[in-house]
């Protein structure tokens, strides 16, 4: 923030003779006005008074800075006046004051300090006093001003001539859930690049399509693209552009890294190679990683069916338990309602595997890479094997995933041979070669790996099925705990992938514990900044109430910045009170057949009250925990 | 010579009134050197304009230096004022 942007001729009166400390106080009251931020003349003069009251603000040796925050100013603005004979202002030393600044700030913000800081810092310099006393004219005492301060903050005064108001640095941010990390990363980027001068547009691609689309014109104008994501997003667009990829926790963490890595330009210059998604990827970016990539873009768009199949199914069961149907193979089909949402949750879900193994396909090898993850996903479902097309068992989640996977790297491996074929059929690659040998392809592993997926699949069902309770307590406790790790990292992402693929295999109770473990940490996070409210800092209380909704809504990354600012208090005591609940989840054998929804899918849970209860425990022991680790802060 | 670091606690941080009061303090021990030493800005804390172009916002560190006579009571006077927050 610039004197100079803050201060105008229409605000500045030279030579001014004011009788008293009331008159001078008017006429910068006079010029404030004249500049237009000021929109309650009177409420700002109070403001200005009161200060005057608790102490002067004449700091000695002739400058006194009025000045006052008040609601009733819009934007931040200063007002000067110099008055060469000098006015009482009752100054610290007792010396007239000869100069004289008025600044008004709103309530928000830090800019008031700044100003203070910078003035002052000016104000230092005999000559540049001197120099501003005997200013002929406004403007030249704004230019006596303006050059001092380009001489003073040089770089700054760079930056500002740079911002054209041009966008600068574009983003895109993606998380595999896109409800909570791809819009903080979105925000700290675009603050990091306030902070910096520089303006930032980040375009959002979460769950409900993307937001803030970057347009051409902005794309072209740029100086480089910032991609902070976790799952695969249009690239074609950047081709030719400098870009950084990375993951969307960067975009959180480094913001600012990120932005001066563009503004360096240090960042490769993107070439878009067309269908190759994997060969495109960050460089340096691990297997493990890429993996890790492609796998959450099928989760991500596997999840819709997952919720949607899942409650319907779970309502048909709610609405015959209401119509007291007799708990035998009927049970869920027996009235026609409910065999209504039976049916239809249950078409939803026979999509779920299918289109898990066709978005893993198509994140590694883009288009060619659908059709062959989604049909070899479809193979997994009806288990289909040489000896019997028709399917015997099926090799569901597993076998999705192994089709997926293989899909989309035979289908790249595919694509290169393809490329010492003769130029003159690039034109049927995409619409007939690459369908037909994947689809070949797939259909032959499939069917060669499906016998052996199977007896994997039934064998961890039947684990699973037959485990003990006390085994099955002690996953509870261990999904439970690891959902509360990270929040929304690899630990929760794999917990989570395992509650939803167990409910592909029937194991509702899995998924219910799974899930208590992610609403544990925020909703403890929200009780103990409301009860016990000095172990946190004033930021952290205002937010804590969100963490309620956050947390009954099953958002786990609402605990992220809490966790983030003491790890090591926060994180144990997360864990400890996720795992609990997660164990009691499995001990009262709740079950729940949505893998998404927190509060809003309670009336589908199975054994709901003592899922409620173990809840509530769960987050009580966080929340003791919390308040037993964290050190009470003195200034509470 | 003593020093002491101290955080800047109110949320205001250290503009004209707290400046004023450091000032003042300082002022009654005129054998004693007081130094703040914040943003890598040195500022004699006898002068609030000093202390003001050095810009100590909430969370900012400061150090403070005192030589002279009781030096270890004004450097803990002045570090009791940063941390009672300027009774903000």
């Amino acid at each position: 923030m610039r004197i100079t942007d803050l201060l105008n001729v229409e605000s500045i009166k030279l030579n001014a003779t004011p009788k008293n400390k009331q008159e001078a106080i008017d006429e910068l009251i006079d010029l404030q006005v004249k500049g237009g931020k000021i929109a309650d003349r009177e409420a700002y003069k109070e403001g200005i008074l009161a200060r005057e009251t608790v102490s002067t603000t004449a700091v000695g040796e002739g400058i006194a800075i009025p000045h006052a925050k008040s609601d009733a100013v819009k934007a931040p603005s200063l007002a000067a006046i110099t008055v060469p004979n000098g006015v009482d202002y009752e100054a610290m030393d007792g010396e007239p004051s000869t100069l004289l600044f008025m600044i008004a700030a709103p309530n928000d913000g830090d800019v008031h300090l700044e100003v203070l800081s910078r003035l002052m810092t000016m104000l230092m310099d005999e000559d540049f006093k001197n120099k501003l006393l005997s200013a002929k004219d406004k403007n030249e005492f704004l230019k006596i001003i303006d050059d001092t301060e380009k001489a003073k903050y040089p770089d700054e005064t760079k930056a500002v001539v740079e911002n054209d108001g041009r966008i600068r640095v574009l983003a895109v941010t993606a998380c595999p859930t896109g409800i909570a990390h791809t819009y903080m990363a979105a925000e700290a980027l675009e603050n990091a690049g306030k902070k910096l001068g520089i303006t930032v547009k980040a375009e959002t691609n979460g769950s409900g399509g993307a937001k803030n689309v970057l347009t051409k014109e902005e794309i072209e104008a740029c100086d480089g693209i910032i991609i902070a994501a976790d799952k695969t997003v249009d690239m074609a667009r950047f081709d030719g552009k400098r870009v950084i990829r990375t993951k969307v926790s960067d975009g959180i963490k480094i913001p600012k890294e990120l932005i001066e890595r563009i503004e360096k330009g240090d960042a490769p210059v993107y070439h878009h190679t067309g269908a190759k998604a994997a060969d495109e990827s960050t460089e340096g970016e691990s297997f493990g990683r890429k993996l890790y990539k492609h796998l959450m873009n099928g989760v991500s768009n596997m999840l819709p069916f997952t919720v949607a199949g899942g409650i319907f199914i779970a309502l048909a069961f709610l609405i015959d338990t209401i119509a007291g149907a007799p708990q035998d193979s009927s049970f869920g089909t027996y009235t026609a309602l409910a065999a209504f949402f039976k049916n239809i949750g249950g078409y939803a879900f026979s999509f779920m595997i299918p289109v898990l193994a066709g978005y893993i396909g198509k994140s590694i090898a883009d288009r060619p890479g659908f059709l062959v993850g989604l049909v070899g996903g479809f193979l997994a479902t009806t288990g289909s094997t040489f000896a019997n097309l028709a399917g015997e068992v099926p090799s569901g989640f597993l076998g999705a995933l192994l089709a997926g996977f293989a899909g989309g790297y035979l289908m790249l491996g595919v694509e290169k041979l393809c490329d010492h074929m003769p130029k003159s059929l690039n034109g049927i690659k995409p619409v007939l070669i690459y369908p037909l040998v994947g689809l070949g392809m797939i259909a032959v592993l499939m069917c060669a790996v499906n016998p052996f997926m199977g007896m994997i699949n039934v064998g961890v069902s039947n684990f699973l099925n037959n485990m003990g309770n006390t085994s099955k307590i002690v996953l509870g406790c261990i999904l439970g705990g690891m959902m509360a790790i990270d929040m929304g990292g690899p630990f929760n992402k794999a917990a989570y992938v395992f509650g939803t693929a167990a409910i592909a295999s029937s194991g509702y109770d899995i998924m219910a514990a799974v899930m208590i473990g992610g609403m544990v940490p925020p909703i403890a996070i929200a009780l103990s900044t409301t009860f016990f409210k000095n172990r946190w800092t004033d930021e952290e209380r205002k937010n804590g109430a969100v963490n309620y909704i956050m947390g009954l809504s099953f958002i786990t990354e609402g605990a992220i910045p809490y966790a983030a600012s003491d790890p090591i208090r926060v994180i144990p005591s997360c864990m400890v009170g996720a795992a609990v609940a997660g164990g009691l989840s499995m001990a009262f054998k709740c079950t729940l057949m949505a893998p998404h929804g927190g509060i809003f899918v309670f009336a589908v849970v199975g054994n709901w009250p003592l899922y409620v209860l173990s809840l509530a425990i769960g987050s009580l022991v966080s929340m003791v925990m919390l308040t037993l680790l964290k050190k009470k802060r003195t200034d509470a | 010579m003593v020093t002491k670091k101290v955080t800047v606690v109110n949320e205001q941080g250290v503009h004209m009134r707290p400046a004023g009061i450091i000032a003042k303090v300082v002022k009654e021990h005129p054998e004693c050197e007081v130094t703040l030493i914040a943003n890598g800005k040195e500022a004699k804390a006898k002068a609030p304009m000093q202390i003001m172009a050095a810009c100590m916002k909430q969370g900012c560190e400061v150090e403070i230096v005192c030589n002279g006579a009781d030096e270890q009571a004004v450097v803990d006077e002045i570090a009791a004022l940063f941390e009672s927050g300027f009774d903000e």
